[in-house]
């Protein structure tokens, strides 16, 4: 059977990486990919969490940790023991005096029936401490900031009510500021999940199926750096295709610098050399999935939606695309190449992706790349 | 199923293998049907377009076909008190009734869905017919087993012959019917009877 | 017709209704749909070895992700567990046969025309991609029109029919056919817990049953149950599904505990510590496991109230969990144990189930499930206690019944192998997803950028997969080597066994007991062959008698013929031009046999 010192080993390694881990938040990435460093330091840490959310998630965790940790040793040490205390040799076996039939013990099983129970209520105490301290739909309070997260096949849609803006895949938030949530799906169930903000909240299809997250956003680890802090997210729920890439990212402002974001997102998209003017041209084409607002799609997306049934676009809002750090659902950075690939033949990045290679000929790229990637870009 | 157990006289509780086999298949249809009342109730009244049920409910007519259920499970019982005491032309006569009471029901059903589907209400219309089309179909679809069944043991006991009397096998036949005529006594109360309360 | 059919043969295998034969083909075909599993999961692992690979596309993932998981379940776990009970449930209590041997040999056939139906889809390119809960509406025909979906909806509903049937048969067994003076406290803890797992088929299996009618409505016929569009509701599915989703977990591990609690006290030489209170927490385990089915559903925004209850529930079913392993320890406690396969696998199953039993106590909390759902942690979670638990105590078992079974003991220093290679490559492969889904690796995905710091767990995993493929491969040689050979013939009473089945010689006769055993204690064999200070006493073995004098239940063609009309209903739904034909087709079929079944003497 096991050694003990395996046993003894194993839960030592998973304490000390959940305490290592809780301890340091997340790092930088500059370690060789394959390190042991580089595996306990991740963009997806679930144990390196921001919010009070996130934090109140991980202190229930380390209290279970704990518990589950001494129920182990009370398994493993006896366990391990016996085995070892009470092994025969093969020949000797059967030959033996059978051993004292025990048939057993009414104190010793209703010690161990017991015992349990007390210590789950250590988990189940502080569980239900931090569930119910998460407020309900009508308990959020009147200050919060309004999100609807609105899941695609295989994209994130964020519409900011109060502010008037609609984007896609980069979640801009401001500092130390109560965040509502409301999510949903317009096609199959997604699920949002940022994990150092805290746990996934399943986006549901239909009508009345919203789901609501509430927490505060964190400060800001490193306040002297311009431009916000990018945290990731991705899809957790199996929803087709390219469920593995269908990935956002959170981008964490200082207030006022959040505020600049929201304003200069109105601002018209700056057309200024003559690629950018053919690239304008040629966006035409994607008017119908995609809208950039002061532009011609915005006027169009305005019919479509006083249509009844009002109709969507399918694609992305691309308002701030220039601005945004990566492409395709945060899975590629925003650079010319990746873009080029990205609109040539979106498949073969995105399997099954629903954006259709229109077939553009390499200059109409060219340009509309310009357009898109300079005359987008909102400085903040 | 019937021929299996006959190796096998005696057994632990008492109970004919076959007869325990059907309380249990029993059993698990109890939460089929759990299932499948649970879901008419989740639906009831999220149909988005069509008719609802008190639209087009016809209360007089299902108590009429519920009475003709209730009384062919009194038929069913005649009938295996007849088959017990070995009395041919009796356990012939009461099993007929049963299998009549049965089409009687099924015929109901007929009519009734006919004219749901002239008030507008097809499977697909809405959640609503769906979930009460699946679950009174499948009840309809173990009433037609059912006189399946029965009509199957009437032939045979015309082809063996005055001294053929399947106590045992007319009793499993009639937990079964007993079994679909209470889960229409539920399904009447919760479908029929809820949507004026 | 029947009488006349041989006794050798395969017409012999495909009309019999003899359970010791149809618990073989049941553990077979198990070990068959097995490497059909393990195949995927290799080539999942092999696919996520490195970021970015291409070796597979996500599509075919997908697939492999749902075909895996559908796999083991219900076509290796399953179906093992079904060949245990099988083979052994009439041979510990004493019983010629099964109540209904006609249909123990109908659920086999459904159950293996339904799995081949399922793996057919490879075939056809169509394997089904919706993840082993097929979780609508993905699942829909918006989003799924093609018939892969249609594979997993029939091939799990055909599976269930089988589970239903056996789980009928078997309670009836156990509670009708025990020999005399076996009350219900005495019976063998195994008996024990296939009767509780055969309550819970029983009373799960329905709901799964209406749940896939109702997607077979929404595929093929249009309504809209789980379509948003029309009024219905995705979360409904989840509902239905798991409302069986979690006994079904149950259903897996019960018969695993019950066999891993007949192996430790026959190699400890010592009763099992405080069987009543093993009865008591398998019938908890049980009755429990169908009022915690939500706590799948805790990222669904179910609220804080069932949040909090459906916790609570989850919990609670660790007390009863909890009791068993303390009593499997003592159990070990003071006996005389011998590191037999059986035992070794046995006693890791205590450790692996353990631990997998701590990490679902973990994710019991909803606030630590929004972390770890969808993760790898849930993956290494349930591997832990499926394969570490369930798998192990099945591989115990076949070790420990083999000889019983064929005759001929397997070779204990290659099970041994097997045994180590199995616990390395299986804790190399699911203890670094721990890691991985702390470090919010989420399931199911087909790849991973490279920047994500879950390159070296994803490399140590794929490696131990590999190990875990060596420990296969070893057992295919041990049954090989040791059915050419059949060097190290068993004795009747092979391991010095406590139950009944020890009594009759190995492999035990056609009709099973010459004499009507009568029991009078818990493990009556050993008080038949010890006295209660251990010295010895000469224990009454099975006479051989000649079969002519026993009445055995007629071999018979109609389960199978029966069964394949059930299948070609189904096949019919798979075309749309002549479907309806097909189908009822196979309809007919399936009554014609039924007339046929009635009318034949049995």
């Amino acid at each position: 059977m096991k050694p003990k010192s395996k046993a003894m080993g194993r839960v030592a390694c998973l304490l000390s990486a959940s305490i290592a881990s809780l301890l340091r938040g997340a790092g930088s990435f500059d370690e060789h990919p394959y390190s042991l460093s580089a595996s306990f330091k991740t963009p997806m840490d679930t144990l390196a969490g921001l919010t009070d959310w996130a934090q109140g998630i991980n202190y229930v965790y380390a209290i279970t940790t704990v518990v589950v940790a001494i129920v182990f040793l009370a398994v493993s040490i006896p366990l391990v023991y016996a085995i070892r205390r009470f092994r025969v040799s093969d020949e000797e076996w059967g030959t033996l005096v059978p051993p004292k039939q025990v048939h057993g013990n009414a104190i010793l099983e209703f010690t161990w029936t017991i015992i349990p129970v007390i210590l789950l209520l250590f988990i189940a105490v502080p569980t239900w401490q931090i569930i119910f301290r998460q407020p309900e739909k009508h308990q959020v309070p009147a200050n919060a900031m309004r999100i609807e997260v609105i899941g695609h096949q295989w994209w994130w849609e964020f519409r900011y009510p109060e502010l008037g803006i609609t984007t896609a895949n980069e979640l801009h938030l401001p500092e130390k500021t109560p965040v509502y949530f409301e999510i949903s799906s317009a096609d199959v169930i997604h699920s949002f999940w940022v994990p150092q903000f805290g746990g996934k909240m399943d986006a549901l299809p239909g009508k009345g199926a919203e789901n609501h997250l509430f927490f505060t956003t964190p400060v800001l680890q490193h306040p002297e750096k311009k431009g916000g802090e990018y945290y990731q997210g991705q899809c957790a729920e199996l929803c087709g295709l390219s469920h593995a890439l269908m990935r956002f990212e959170a981008v964490l402002h200082e207030k006022a610098e959040f505020e600049r974001w929201a304003t200069v997102f109105h601002n018209p998209p700056v057309v200024q050399t003559d690629l950018e003017k053919k690239g304008e041209q040629v966006f035409m084409q994607c008017m119908s999935c995609h809208t950039i607002e002061k532009t011609p799609s915005a006027d169009l997306e305005k019919q479509l939606l006083a249509m009844t049934p009002p109709a969507h676009k399918a694609g992305p809002n691309l308002t701030d695309f220039g601005s945004r750090r990566m492409i395709a659902a945060g899975t590629r950075h925003n650079t010319a190449e990746n873009f080029h690939d990205w609109v040539h033949d979106p498949s073969s990045i995105k399997p099954g992706s629903k954006m259709v290679s229109l077939g553009l000929p390499q200059a109409d790229i060219e340009a509309v790349a310009a357009y898109l990637r300079y005359s987008t870009a909102k400085t903040y | 199923m019937s021929a299996d157990a006959h190796a096998v006289h005696h057994t632990v509780t008492g109970i004919d293998n076959r007869k325990f086999g059907m309380w249990v298949l029993i059993g698990s249809e109890c939460f089929l049907f759990g299932a499948l009342i649970l879901n008419y109730l989740v639906n009831r009244d999220r149909g988005l377009v069509g008719p609802k049920a008190t639209d087009i409910f016809n209360i007089d007519i299902t108590t009429l076909s519920t009475f003709d259920l209730l009384m062919s499970s009194v038929a069913m019982v005649l009938a295996l008190h007849a088959c017990q005491h070995r009395e041919i032309k009796k356990f012939r006569f009461w099993t007929a009734m049963v299998i009549l009471g049965g089409i009687i029901f099924l015929g109901f059903q007929y009519f009734e869905f006919h004219h749901f589907i002239h008030a507008g209400l097809g499977l697909t219309t809405n959640v609503f017919g769906s979930s009460f089309y699946l679950l009174t179909g499948c009840h309809g679809t173990h009433v037609f087993f059912g006189v399946l069944w029965l009509t199957s043991m009437l032939v045979t006991s015309f082809i063996r012959g005055k001294e053929w009397f399947p106590s045992v096998q007319l009793e499993v036949a009639g937990l079964y019917w007993h079994f679909v005529d209470v889960v229409w006594i539920l399904i009447f109360t919760v479908v029929y009877l809820f949507v004026y309360l | 017709m029947a009488k006349c059919l041989p006794n050798t043969g395969v017409i012999s295998w495909i009309t019999t209704v003899d359970h010791k034969r149809i618990g073989i083909m049941y553990a077979v075909s198990a070990f068959f749909f097995l490497l059909c599993g393990g195949i995927e999961a290799l080539l999942m692992r092999t696919q996520l070895a490195i970021p970015n690979n291409t070796l597979v596309t996500a599509g075919t993932f997908n697939s492999l992700v749902t075909m895996h998981g559908t796999t083991m379940i219900f076509l290796f776990v399953m179906p093992l567990s079904a060949a245990f009970f099988n083979f052994l449930t009439p041979l510990m209590i004493g019983a010629p046969d099964v109540a209904f041997p006609r249909m123990n040999a109908l659920s086999y056939w459904i159950f293996l025309f339904g799995g081949l139906l399922l793996n057919f889809s490879f075939v056809v390119r169509l394997a089904p991609d919706g993840g082993w809960f097929n979780y609508a509406n993905l699942t829909g025909k918006a989003f799924s029109p093609s018939h892969a979906i249609d594979f997993w909806v029939f091939g799990v509903q055909i599976l269930g029919l089988a589970s239903l049937i056996a789980a009928i048969n078997f309670l009836v067994t156990i509670l009708n056919m025990r020999c005399k003076g076996m009350t219900l406290l005495k019976m063998p803890i195994f008996i024990w817990t296939t009767l509780v797992t055969q309550v819970l088929l029983i009373l799960a299996l329905p709901v799964i049953t209406v749940a896939l009618v109702m997607m077979t409505f929404d595929r093929t016929f249009g309504t809209g149950f789980f379509d948003p569009a029309g009024g219905g509701q995705v979360i409904m599915w989840q509902h239905f599904f798991w409302i069986f989703g979690h006994p079904e977990v149950y259903i897996l591990i019960l018969p695993a505990m019950g066999i891993v609690s007949e192996i430790l006290p026959t190699f400890s030489r010592k009763p099992l510590f405080g069987y009543t209170v093993m009865v008591y927490s398998s019938c908890a385990i049980g009755f429990l496991g169908f009022a915690v089915w939500a706590h799948h559903m805790f990222t669904t925004g179910l609220g804080p109230w069932a949040q909090a209850l459906f916790s609570a529930a989850t919990m609670l079913i660790a007390v009863p969990t909890g009791v068993k392993i303390f009593n499997w320890i003592s159990t070990l406690w003071g006996g005389q144990i011998r590191f037999t396969t059986a035992m070794l696998f046995a006693m890791s199953f205590i450790a692996m189930f353990t631990f997998g039993g701590l990490s679902g106590v973990m994710h019991s909390s909803p606030p630590i499930d929004s972390q770890h759902q969808d993760t790898y942690f849930v993956v290494a979670h349930f591997h832990y206690v499926l394969y570490g638990g369930a798998v192990m105590a099945l591989f115990g078992g076949i070790f420990y019944w083999f000889p019983k079974v064929f005759g001929y003991y397997l070779h204990e220093g290659m099970g041994k192998a097997q045994f180590w290679l199995y616990m390395l490559g299986f804790n190399l492969t699911f203890f670094p997803m721990h890691f991985l889904g702390m470090q919010g690796m989420p399931r199911r995905v087909f790849t991973y950028a490279g920047d994500q710091g879950w390159n070296l767990w994803n490399l140590v995993a794929t490696s131990g997969s590999y190990v875990t493929a060596l420990g296969g491969v070893m057992f295919v040689v041990n049954i090989v080597y040791t059915m050419a050979t059949k060097k190290k013939k068993a004795p009747a009473d092979c391991w010095d066994g406590r139950t009944l089945e020890w009594s009759l010689a190995s492999p035990p006769p056609e009709y099973n007991f010459a004499v009507d055993p009568e029991v009078k204690n818990l493990d009556d064999w050993w008080h038949q062959k010890y006295t209660h200070d251990g010295r010895r006493l000469t224990p009454r073995y099975q006479p051989d008698v000649d079969p002519a004098t026993k009445h055995l239940p007629h071999p018979s063609f109609w389960p199978i013929i029966l069964a394949a009309g059930l299948e070609i209903v189904a096949i019919g739904f798979f075309f749309d031009e002549v479907g309806h034909y097909i189908s009822v087709a196979g309809l007919v079929v399936t009554l014609l046999a039924t007339y046929g079944w009635i009318f034949e003497e049995a």
